[in-house]
């Protein structure tokens, strides 16, 4: 047997390869290996269960020129004009680059056509047509929206998440949202809403001899020191609700506001509105502090005497700690989770342009343990039949090892890569032994064919015209699946991306191997 | 090493094929009929439903259910129908008692929800695309086969660098897609990303065994004759192998009702039983013409 490290180099390589592969898999390597299985494969939802969601952000972009205009005025303006909310618009001005306008509304979300924008825009006195209209957010609000949504599900508890945003070559971006082992109502409710907090004063203005209300916002997401948000039950007469902080200069204005509106007098203890009232909460009697939540009245609290007087005294500026109430703990641990994550820049549109997809845990678990054998059974179909053709172990076996070994390669490197293991990887694989296996047949035949191989000489001709096809077909393969490894196709993606590393690493590393060790065992015949 | 040597055998011991029994016309005119009847059924499916193939979920939107209940399939049609969603289909899963796979075409994925949830039943899968999602797959799915296989043409021109035998692998690959693709319409199977999947690879297995049937023919010294059965019966091999291995993994896959891979299997055990034929009867007679006469003139 002839086991010079220099003629048998490709054999090494794979022994080495498969060395790092085992390394790879198994060996525990530090770190928040929190699950229970003994290797370091990463499970997809597909083979673990859970929910996945899949859907653009609503809204479209201006490309103009600010040109010194106040970003403030222009966000009114648009906003007022189009009868959105001003969270609806957003000026970005880019210091040497191209200032945008968003808006957060479209066609079949808030009916607002591409036309009506520009024109909006063109009243606020911006040079732009339709043509600078986009449809899509931009990078910053896509990035805002994923730190958010981040923060959304890690705030529930919900380990392992995942939020990342995927291209399509026709240049629309999708958020892509992962949650293992949580169930598609649980995540919608999480990730569907904006979240928009907002702290409105309601009050009575006399207006001639008429009484008029007034609705004024005050407090929104940003105007809270940042902190751990906690919601508190209800006890006593005090609501649910969660307490928070104020910043300086919020505080102060608060404080002002709510002196000069009167709700530190007259409008004491004033506010009976229930929003399960179907009360109209615009025209309601009294002096309320509305909690808002995208838009819609949660709660209307009162000025407690309390409260009053420190804002009087001035005490409440010093040390400005507030409560946002709610009608219950849920709903206020909602209101925890909206001031904790942020608000969403814009909604996602998943009714309209989404996918969602849920898989019972129990069930993931079933495929995960199926497919092995599936994957196993294949494997011994492939042997058979080329026990049945070569009628040779000494061909056969090392060929079916070697197929073998190139999954286990596989296997190493997305341990490796951290590549998140679907049904369609598995069908990777599958492809991947199929076509390794031919590549060993063509290898096979071509050195045993006729004639004797007594020198090392004939050998390395008959395995390099063997590598023309097995080279030539590779590249066939790897053109073939190309297209695939790009396109946002979901669940293709990763069968594109198994089928040519495996090709790859076939080419390269196994099946040259595998002429190594036929050569072993033909100059050993003779 | 005698046995893999045995000269006059292919493998599993099949019959010989001698071609020189047969002139060029004659057995090109099976792959080709097969070919435009295969044509003829994508062409009236089209003229029919307005597309080549049924397209399946991920294509057209729509909300697939997996769930348990202890009701017939009957009643749980019923069950949803009442709540105003048509039920595009139910079928009964085989190795999952009370389990079923129920399909809409309503993107309403909450509605169906809850209406399962109220009825009892437990969701153990759901799954929901809107139908400009599913337009937009579908579209790029179609790029897809369509970019892989011009990638592919222009490699085998570039490899060859003659007409004849390019195009004759050229062809042996697109008559390997289409032969599936209407025998998808007549077992009713729907276009998924699985079968997507499967096409694009049977491009590769195709041109892995005209590759080498070419090579042999144009590369290596030798008859014309001797050089196809060489070829041959190392393709043969290859090609029998990964039918086999499909075969079992669509039955088993099957069996133990793991989505995905049953699909996938059976489009490429059909694909590679097409290229059988195409290699074999096909493409050898198109190299056999280039070889005496293309060449001679």
């Amino acid at each position: 047997m002839n086991l010079s490290p220099r003629e048998n180099w490709r054999i090494y390589l794979l022994l080495v390869l498969l060395l790092v592969s085992t390394v790879a898999v198994f060996v525990p390597l530090g770190g928040a290996d929190t699950d229970d299985s003994q290797t370091n494969l990463e499970y997809g939802l597909e083979l673990s269960g859970g929910t996945r969601v899949r859907a653009p952000l609503v809204g479209m972009t201006a490309e103009v020129e600010l040109e010194g205009a106040s970003a403030r005025d222009i966000e009114s303006s648009v906003a007022s004009q189009l009868n959105r909310s001003r969270t609806d618009v957003q000026v970005r001005e880019v210091r040497d680059g191209q200032d945008t306008v968003e808006l957060f509304a479209n066609e079949a979300n808030g009916n607002i056509t591409q036309a009506d924008f520009a024109a909006a825009l063109q009243t606020s006195g911006l040079d732009a047509t339709t043509d600078d209209v986009r449809p899509g957010v931009t990078e910053a609000t896509r990035q805002t929206a994923v730190n958010v949504l981040d923060s959304k599900i890690n705030s529930v508890g919900l380990s392992g998440g995942t939020v990342s945003t995927t291209r399509t070559p026709t240049g629309e971006t999708f958020i892509l949202v992962e949650v293992p082992n949580a169930n598609r109502s649980e995540v919608l409710r999480l990730i569907t809403s904006r979240g928009q907090v907002e702290l409105v004063a309601h009050f009575p203005q006399q207006g001639g001899n008429e009484t008029t209300y007034r609705n004024v916002g005050l407090l929104t997401q940003e105007d809270f020191a940042n902190q751990n948000f906690q919601a508190a039950q209800a006890e006593g007469n005090q609501p649910a609700r969660v307490p928070v902080s104020l910043r300086q200069d919020p505080a102060q204005n608060f404080s002002d506001a709510m002196q000069s509106f009167g709700f530190t007098d007259e409008g004491i203890g004033s506010c009976g509105y229930r929003p399960e009232s179907g009360e109209d909460p615009d025209t309601y009697p009294g002096y309320c502090l509305y909690t808002v939540r995208d838009g819609e009245v949660v709660y209307g609290a009162s000025m407690s005497p309390g409260l009053a007087r420190t804002i009087r005294s001035g005490d409440f500026v010093k040390d400005p700690a507030f409560v946002i109430t709610a009608n219950n703990f849920s709903e206020a641990q909602q209101l925890a989770i909206d001031l904790q994550a942020g608000a969403l820049p814009t909604t996602l549109d998943i009714e309209g342009q989404g996918t969602t997809y849920f898989l019972e845990p129990s069930l993931a678990n079933e495929f995960k343990l199926f497919s092995l054998i599936t994957a196993l059974v294949a494997v011994f179909a492939v042997a058979g039949m080329v026990f049945l053709r070569y009628r040779e172990p000494g061909v056969a076996a090392p060929m079916v090892l070697t197929a073998g070994a190139e999954v286990f390669l596989l296997l190493g490197f997305a341990s490796a890569v951290g590549l998140a293991l679907d049904l369609s990887h598995i069908a990777g694989f599958i492809a991947v032994i199929g076509t390794g296996v031919d590549d060993l047949i063509i290898i096979a035949d071509e050195i045993l064919q006729s004639g004797e191989v007594n020198t090392s000489r004939v050998f390395e001709s008959r395995f390099r015209k063997a590598f023309w096809v097995i080279g030539a077909a590779a590249a066939t393969t790897i053109i073939a699946m190309s297209p695939l490894a790009v396109l946002s196709l979901g669940d293709l993606q990763g069968f594109a991306i198994i089928t040519i590393v495996g090709v790859l690493l076939g080419v390269l590393v196994t099946r040259p191997a595998y002429g190594d060790i036929l050569r072993t065992l033909v100059l050993d015949d003779v | 090493m005698a046995e893999a040597d045995a000269t006059g055998k292919l493998p599993f011991d099949l019959p010989d094929v001698d071609y020189e029994q047969y002139t060029n016309r004659q057995l090109i005119v099976v792959p080709l009929v097969v070919l435009v009847i295969a044509l003829a059924v994508i062409g009236a499916f089209f003229a029919v439903t307005g597309s080549p193939v049924r397209p399946g979920l991920a294509f057209t939107g729509g909300t697939e259910l997996q769930l348990t209940a202890a009701d017939s399939a009957a009643a749980i049609e019923s069950t949803f129908q009442s709540e105003g969603f048509d039920v595009e289909s139910v079928q009964p899963i085989r190795t999952q008692s009370d389990g079923y796979i129920v399909t809409f075409q309503s993107t309403d994925t909450d509605g169906i929800q809850q209406a399962a949830e109220g009825a009892g039943y437990d969701v153990d899968s759901i799954q929901g695309r809107s139908a400009s999602f599913g337009a937009q797959s579908q579209s790029q799915a179609l790029l897809g086969v369509g970019v892989a296989f011009a990638g592919m043409a222009v490699l085998v021109f570039a490899l060859f660098r003659t007409f004849v035998p390019s195009i004759a692998v050229v062809v042996s690959a697109f008559s390997d897609i289409v032969i599936p693709l209407a025998l998808m319409n007549v077992f009713g199977m729907e276009l998924t990303l699985g079968t997507v999947a499967a096409l694009l690879m049977l491009i590769g297995y195709s041109v892995d065994s005209d590759l080498l049937l070419n090579n042999h023919i144009l590369r290596r010294s030798g008859g014309f004759y001797e050089s196809t059965y060489r070829a041959m019966r190392t393709g043969v091999t290859m090609t029998l192998t990964s039918i086999a291995a499909m075969t079992v993994m669509s039955v088993v896959a099957f069996l133990l009702g793991i989505p995905l891979l049953p699909a996938v299997g059976t489009v490429l055990v059909f694909g590679l039983v097409a290229d059988l034929m195409n290699t074999y009867l096909m493409n050898v007679t198109l190299l056999r013409y280039y070889k005496y006469e293309g060449v001679a003139k």
